[in-house]
């Protein structure tokens, strides 16, 4: 399924959106996608999942990838085509750990009520929600993820 | 971060009057809660019936609340929408908090 991915940035993505990264323009940036989702062309998806997955995967972006940073970019790309959305996220920061994608194991809840983890829960919400997650690192300094979300 | 309580029969019924509770505002959302509970003597009941969207953070800051709150006034949730509980179900953490249908349910008890 991967080659038929849509390609980034193809010219009109469906929802194309811009962000710097920080955590007020990933709220900011949802927000604007939840807007463009009640638009009628699209009000009879179900936006609720693929917010979910687009909040983890930014704020993953902000926290690691852009840590420490103020020129952080993010672009997302979203296309919807036979009940499913494909998106496409870039960034200009790090690269990912070892070069590869986490792997989503949720944290373990067998424990005292007051060690729960408060984290950790992010890329386990990713890779519940989101098939044929890809990765690639480009020579030019971006991260690009992409993967499609069942609507 | 728009947070009230209310003292409803046992319980203390903390209400979010905001619509998000993301990495943005996960910090003054525990700030706040430690503000609402300082007082609380048994169970606290966080009504969410006007939160639509939480993220793993927003999860890990009512986990907080939680803990910081210790075992004697356990944390219960009400009002969670659609999305909100799948956060819960798929991070298991439904089964680390009581769940009330409504609000009306958490207070009946």
């Amino acid at each position: 399924m991967l080659g038929t991915h849509p390609r980034l940035i193809k010219p009109k993505a469906d929802i194309h959106i811009e962000l710097k990264g920080t955590p007020t323009e990933v709220r900011n940036a949802l927000e604007t996608l939840r807007h463009k989702l009640t638009a009628q062309e699209f009000a009879a998806c179900n936006a609720g999942v693929l917010e979910i997955v687009l909040a983890e995967v930014l704020n993953n972006v902000v926290e690691h990838a852009l840590a420490g940073r103020n020129d952080g970019q993010i672009v997302i790309a979203c296309n919807y085509a036979d009940q499913c959305w494909f998106v496409e996220v870039r960034d200009n920061g790090a690269e990912m750990p070892d070069n590869q994608l986490p792997d989503g194991v949720m944290p373990d809840l067998d424990r005292d009520l007051l060690d729960m983890p408060e984290g950790g829960f992010g890329w386990g919400l990713v890779r519940s929600l989101a098939q044929d997650i890809g990765y690639n690192r480009h020579a030019t300094g971006h991260n690009e993820l992409s993967f499609r979300v069942p609507d | 971060m728009n947070l009230s309580s209310k003292a409803e029969g046992d319980a203390l019924v903390v209400s979010v009057h905001e619509t998000r509770i993301d990495a943005s505002v996960a910090i003054q959302f525990k700030d706040r809660m430690r503000e609402e509970t300082d007082t609380a003597d048994g169970r606290v009941v966080l009504n969410l019936s006007e939160v639509d969207f939480i993220d793993s953070s927003g999860l890990g800051a009512i986990v907080a609340a939680m803990k910081q709150l210790g075992g004697k006034n356990p944390l219960e949730l009400a009002g969670l929408n659609e999305n909100v509980d799948k956060v819960f179900r798929l991070t298991r953490m439904d089964t680390v908090f009581r769940i009330h249908n409504s609000l009306d349910d958490a207070i009946v008890i």
